[in-house]
């Protein structure tokens, strides 16, 4: 892993912005959008990810699969410093994004979670706001006060996130009025709203019914268009619906990583095959 | 089969009797609140005039006059207390459900709840140690200090409970929206707290509003309007000790209005808490 | 197929049953082209009729095994081998399917040589018969026993096949021409060898798809083999 001086980054960014490539023909990208090399954590004593190394392209959309416990949200939180919230972890290893090492002493978490968004699991709105402060209370909360620039914003990433049309009339109304799926696709635009430039999802769909998955699933494809995206998920089936590429994971270990379409129809590991097969245990 | 019949009756029976018991406590329990209501209305009701909010105290032998000062020195003491106890409770709250490690926090807490458990004079005579006697004087400023003291630790327990129940989904997602600690926790989780925060310092003041004994060697009492916070001040609950504990018929009259007007008071701050928290009675967050 | 069982029993016997069912159309299929092949060795018209009468059962066993593999599919949403076994089960089975039918064409054939109490130079095409059987019997064999290397020897043989067929179709073209009168018989021989071409080709299908199923690898249209 060579770092990437920061006077190519600009050059870099403005190549990213010209790609509108689809997203599965990433080979082409000149700069993963993560380079995780050695990745290990702990929580106390206990190892959670065991030497990751995985590169993930930018633009895409990569799915991280496996049993529960196999540190797949311990690793989706390590790329925005999340699982520091934890007490007592300890990292070892590099994560660079875009070429920059997330976690040099010089790097401020605050900084690194405006340009990696999160989206979890449990649909979760401020319960005391609207749904038009709901989406951009991150801004304000950063310190924009234009309120032209607001608004343009709140109706951009309602639009984003397929919400817009369902909402435009009741704006200020609580944004826990909505349904769960509503709901999950405000907490997206929430997140889009401060314009990162990675969407991580832990298991974004998990509690909503079919048809809202179904909502967020074209959703997530949509964005992808815009926004590297890594999505933690228990459902394989959805896995390798939306995503381009899947990383399976088992006990702190990454055991396979490739296109979707390989992973699914020929993994190369048998522990991918009997985990996705259902031959496990 | 015949002895599971026996069974079965005696245990209709057992059954029966509990019942009964629960029902015999359940009563003994509201049946002081309202004998005390229905007495303090029987007696102090009739003193309950217009003359009681709005005339100063008449001197002895006089009847009529009433406890306009004293009213108002229970609320200046109430606002001093609480200029003191809110900030340093909500903040101590503040810090032991969002900082603090493990080992910090549980001396805090159990520091706290010690003095949740301290006699109420206790701290009448520890700011009469601190404060009257070094400036030579009671004062309001003594007795809001006395009652904001007492507010500190309820009102920090408080605070922190309501803040830990806030769900860590909303302090995740406004992290991962780049926002910074504190302003996550002003703006996020106090804010989704608020209800809960105001209905601890509101209890605490009502809890504290009763107080006589803190006040006995602090604001001490004062039978005129109060001009300076550096002085004597009057408040309910030492008007009506007062007033109850001497030997004129009137006075006792009006201690009875005076007990009746504060427990109306403390029942409105309840209502008041009960009106905050429908709400998350009705929509567990 | 990897030898550990699946956590739903279900789908481990739902599965098993599907291979077998597959298993024993082949083996019907087989001898189909067995028959067809022994009314022209040995003469024997009856077995031309039993060809043909069986046939039907085939086309029943097709039609079952179609509808066991997509409510499999359906049910269960099988990813990886799974997904490749019940995709090559189905594939197979129609392949099976067009060689049970081409028995039977072969079958009607023999029973017009057959017609002619001394039918002429019918042995020429024993050879290709024997080299057909023999394709997809191996093919099935290569799917059921996941043998790579053997489904990818019927490949090489496919074009064996092609080129006997080739062969003998100038051959018979040219005798033609110094027996007119023999016509018709060179013309359903010649039919017979068409047929075996195709029953060839199927089986080439047949080894595609165990290897597929076996190893996830398409070597359908790939020329260029190492």
């Amino acid at each position: 892993m060579i770092e990437t001086p920061a006077a190519l980054r600009p050059s870099v960014a403005h190549e990213r912005a010209k790609s509108i490539m689809p997203s599965s023909e990433s080979n082409t990208t000149p700069l993963p959008t993560f380079e995780v090399s050695n990745l290990s954590i702990w929580y106390g004593e206990k190892p959670a990810i065991q030497d990751v190394t995985i590169n993930i392209p930018s633009k895409t959309i990569t799915a991280i699969i496996g049993p529960s416990g196999c540190g797949k949200s311990t690793f989706l939180r390590c790329l925005n410093r999340m699982h520091e919230l934890i007490p007592r972890t300890r990292i070892e290893g590099k994560v660079l994004f875009q070429g920059q090492d997330l976690y040099s002493p010089g790097s401020d978490p605050t900084v690194v979670r405006r340009r990696i968004g999160m989206v979890f699991q449990k649909s979760n709105p401020f319960p005391t706001m609207s749904i038009a402060e709901n989406v951009v209370i991150g801004l304000k909360l950063n310190g924009v006060r234009n309120r032209t620039l607001l608004d343009e914003r709140l109706e951009n990433s309602l639009r984003m996130a397929a919400l817009w049309d369902e909402v435009k009339d009741d704006l200020r109304k609580p944004g826990m009025s909505l349904s769960g799926g509503q709901q999950q696709r405000l907490c997206i635009a929430r997140a889009i709203a401060v314009e990162p430039e990675v969407l991580l999802m832990d298991e974004p769909a998990s509690a909503l019914d079919p048809i809202a998955t179904m909502k967020v699933e074209e959703l997530i494809h949509e964005l992808s268009a815009k926004y590297t995206i890594v999505i933690v998920t228990h459902n394989m089936q959805q896995a390798s619906r939306v995503s381009d590429r899947t990383a399976f994971f088992y006990v702190g270990k990454l055991i396979e990583f490739g296109e979707t379409t390989e992973i699914f129809a020929a993994p190369k590991e048998k522990k991918t095959e009997d985990y996705i097969t259902g031959r496990f245990g | 089969m015949q002895a599971t019949a026996a069974n079965h009756a005696w245990r209709k029976i057992k059954s029966a009797l509990v019942s009964a018991l629960a029902f015999v406590s359940a009563i003994l329990v509201i049946a002081p609140l309202g004998l005390v209501f229905f007495y303090l209305v029987k007696s102090g009701a009739s003193s309950v005039n217009w003359d009681f909010f709005t005339q100063l105290p008449k001197p002895v032998g006089v009847v009529g006059g009433g406890m306009a000062n004293a009213i108002a020195g229970s609320f200046e003491l109430l606002g001093l207390a609480a200029m003191i106890g809110v900030p340093i409770g909500v903040l101590g709250g503040v810090y032991l459900a969002e900082y603090g490690s493990t080992r910090t926090n549980s001396l805090l807490r159990f520091i706290a709840d010690v003095l949740n458990g301290v006699p109420s004079i206790t701290w009448g005579v520890v700011v009469y140690g601190l404060v009257v006697l070094r400036f030579k004087g009671f004062s309001a400023y003594a007795g809001g200090l006395a009652l904001g003291f007492m507010m500190v630790p309820l009102i920090m327990r408080t605070t922190e409970e309501v803040l830990l129940l806030v769900p860590n989904g909303y302090r995740e997602a406004a992290l991962a929206l780049g926002v910074s600690r504190w302003k996550t926790i002003v703006h996020i989780v106090m804010k989704t707290a608020s209800k809960g925060i105001v209905t601890g310092i509101l209890l605490a003041l009502a809890r504290v509003a009763g107080e006589t004994a803190p006040l006995l060697f602090t604001a001490f009492g004062n039978r005129f309007w109060n001009h300076s916070l550096s002085e004597p001040i009057a408040a309910l609950p030492l008007q009506i000790f007062s007033y109850a504990i001497s030997p004129y018929e009137d006075w006792h009259r009006q201690a009875w209005a005076g007990a009746l007007v504060l427990v109306i008071m403390i029942f409105f701050i309840n209502v008041l808490v009960r009106f905050l928290t429908r709400d998350r009675m009705a929509n567990p967050t | 197929m990897p030898a550990d069982k699946h956590i739903l029993s279900r789908f481990d016997e739902a599965l098993e049953a599907l291979r077998g069912d597959v298993l024993m159309m082949a083996s019907l299929t087989e001898k189909n082209l067995r028959n067809a092949m022994r009314c022209l060795v040995d003469r024997g018209s009856n077995l031309c009729s039993a060809t043909i009468a069986d046939e039907g059962e085939i086309d029943e066993l097709e039609k079952s095994i179609d509808a066991d593999g997509v409510e499999l599919l359906r049910g269960f949403q099988p990813v990886a081998s799974d997904l490749r076994q019940i995709v090559s089960i189905i594939k197979i089975c129609s392949n099976l399917e067009r060689i049970a039918d081409q028995a039977v064409n072969i079958a009607k054939r023999c029973r017009k040589l057959n017609r002619d109490p001394n039918p002429s130079d019918t042995e020429q095409i024993n050879a290709m018969f024997a080299q057909a059987i023999g394709m997809v019997q191996d093919s099935m064999s290569a799917y059921r026993m996941s043998d790579v290397n053997l489904a990818r020897s019927v490949l090489e043989r496919d074009k064996m096949l092609d080129q006997m067929n080739h062969d003998l179709a100038t051959t018979l073209t040219t005798t033609m021409g110094l027996v007119p009168e023999r016509i018709t018989d060179y013309l359903n021989l010649l039919f017979i060898a068409r047929h075996l071409e195709r029953v060839g080709d199927h089986a080439e299908n047949i080894a595609e798809d165990a290897i597929y199923a076996a190893s996830a690898e398409d070597v359908r249209h790939n020329k260029v083999q190492a």
